[in-house]
């Protein structure tokens, strides 16, 4: 069940180039939010657009949550300039979580999509399950934990500034020595070029996957109907519901693999 | 202070909730107290289930959001066996909305339903979906096919039968005058108001189906001008929405001549401020020494 509650900002703190992390104190939420959910946020009292902003959670802890975002528009600027101990509406937890198998977790995340794959990371950290950190950006100021194949954290940057040189399909195959993919699940999110380029690798080698979409919402609890996205056909022809086109917010965000048709959404 | 009667039914307070921004009530739980409202105008519903149009099916605009859903829903076969169950449990009163492409099919949901035993006090029925091809618009834009509609409509109910309006139209008090010929209980007004997106980055256009339905505060003084306009011809009720946001917004569509009003997008953003303006208007009630909100009904000095 999702729950509207006024949340107090706790810290916040420019982790990468233009990257904010943020604390908020949210009991509500903070109780029941797994790895993979999102919020839908109001950026302020005076936001007079007709959407909330929707972000992935990045951690939860005691009773705060975590986010981490980029300001690139209107909402995000208001959200980077919240102060401590502000009050800030908050709507969540929102659609579903990533599901964790026996098989190796491998976590791929890039640009504004770290947030849920870093929930996931610290979660598989407490709990002391062995696995994967592979993070992609275009240069080195973005990132924001070190290089360190050796404990399965590896940081890729298109320009070579930082870690491996390529995006995290480069950072994929460095840890294929180590592990046979086919003993991996892999937990994706990030911008949809990434998303697309894992989903094909998955796809085309049949590796266990799990993608979170993002898009534009409008509500972000199934009422709107506008997040759409659109699965592979099943063949059928019928006329159908929620068959062929799923919504991001309710059957997602995170979806199978095989299950998506585009990540261009 | 906020009863409004429509037809036989007495509604606790005016303020509806707009079909398509309320889901079918359940998605709320937890979210807002229904029980607050006057009632919930639940998704257009279809006799057989749709898929949709494909994404990007919205986008946000000055003031406001363009979509062009398709009349996504479940098919009423579904509706009668798992929302009518939920809806007859919730302590609001639900209109359902009906959307329909051929006469023949607007009547098949609609015998569907009437004969399903559901608690519904009425139906709103969309002629005026500006976003699939056959989504109803040729009932919308024609007087006749409008008339003729809620007649066969009207001769399968005792429930109120409200006609939802586009503000498409050349002049849309013949539509509004056609519907209360054909028996309508009352109409509302308006539905969206046909626009486009374009991304100039992208050479792109912003939706899968080029244009959409713009709503959300940006087209309120359209819904004032055609609620207005309305009143001055029509005898029965008008049920008025169009980027209703606060309770202020309310005041305005009833001094317009609207009995009840719909709040609509602004329930995506805040899914509870149809019950705050309720306690809003009641304040201004009693700052008015009004007995009724009503009262403000013709009091408009233009």
């Amino acid at each position: 069940m999702a729950f509207q509650e006024s949340a107090r900002v706790k810290s916040v703190e420019k982790i990468a180039h233009n990257t904010f992390q943020v604390f908020l104190e949210s009991p509500q939420i903070s109780k029941s939010v797994s790895p993979g959910q999102f919020i839908n946020i109001l950026p302020s009292d005076e936001w007079d657009r007709v959407m909330r902003r929707p972000m992935s959670v990045s951690g939860a802890e005691g009773s705060d949550i975590g986010i981490i975002f980029k300001a690139v528009g209107s909402g995000t600027d208001a959200m980077r300039d919240w102060s401590i101990d502000e009050e800030v509406d908050l709507v969540g937890p929102l659609g579903n979580s990533w599901s964790i198998s026996d098989k190796v977790p491998v976590l791929i995340g890039g640009g504004v999509g770290i947030a849920p794959t870093w929930f996931l990371h610290n979660e598989l950290l407490a709990k002391g399950v062995d696995h994967y950190l592979i993070m992609g950006s275009r240069t080195a100021n973005e990132h924001f934990i070190e290089h360190a194949p050796k404990e399965k954290l590896i940081m890729c940057t298109d320009d070579g500034s930082f870690g491996i040189s390529g995006n995290v399909i480069a950072g994929l195959d460095t840890i294929r020595e180590d592990l046979a993919l086919s003993e991996a699940k892999l937990f994706v999110c990030g911008p949809a070029p990434m998303m697309e380029a894992v989903r094909e690798v998955a796809v085309s080698e049949k590796i266990d996957c799990e993608i979170a979409l993002e898009t534009l919402m409008a509500c972000g609890f199934g009422i709107c109907q506008g997040c759409t996205m659109e699965y592979v056909s099943n063949g059928s022809s019928a006329d159908t519901y929620r068959n062929k086109f799923g919504l991001v917010c309710m059957d997602g965000p995170v979806f199978k693999a095989e299950e998506i048709k585009t990540c261009y959404l | 202070m906020l009863k409004v009667k429509l037809k036989d039914i007495t509604f606790d307070t005016p303020i509806l909730v707009a079909s398509g921004t309320y889901g079918y009530g359940n998605e709320v739980e937890g979210l807002a107290d229904v029980s607050k409202l006057g009632g919930i105008i639940t998704k257009s519903v279809t006799r057989l289930p749709r898929e949709g149009n494909p994404p990007p099916r919205i986008t946000e605009t000055a003031a406001g959001m363009l979509n062009s859903i398709g009349l996504a829903n479940l098919g009423v076969e579904a509706y009668c066996k798992e929302k009518i169950p939920f809806l007859n449990e919730l302590d609001t009163k639900i209109i359902i909305n009906v959307a329909g492409t051929a006469m023949s099919d607007y009547i098949e949901t609609f015998e569907m339903l009437e004969n399903h035993g559901g608690n519904h006090v009425g139906y709103e029925i969309n002629i005026s979906c500006p976003n699939v091809k056959e989504g109803g618009m040729e009932f919308g834009v024609s007087p006749k096919m409008t008339e003729q509609l809620t007649k066969e409509l009207r001769s399968r109910t005792d429930r109120i039968l409200i006609m939802k309006l586009s503000p498409n139209v050349t002049r849309i008090q013949d539509i509004g005058l056609a519907a209360e010929a054909g028996g309508a209980d009352a109409v509302s007004a308006i539905n969206t108001v046909v626009g486009m997106g374009i991304d100039v980055k992208k050479r792109k256009v912003k939706l899968h189906t080029i244009y959409g339905g713009l709503s959300g505060p940006a087209i309120k003084p359209v819904a004032l001008a055609c609620v207005h306009k309305l009143n001055k011809v029509l005898s029965i009720p008008i049920i008025g929405l169009g980027g209703i946001s606060t309770a202020e917004d309310v005041l305005e569509f009833i001094l317009a001549g609207a009995d009840l009003v719909q709040v609509g997008t602004i329930n995506y953003k805040h899914p509870s401020r149809g019950m705050t303006i309720c306690d809003d208007l009641i304040a201004f009630c009693k700052e008015n020494n009004m007995s009724n909100i009503l009262e403000l009904q013709g009091q408009l000095d233009k």
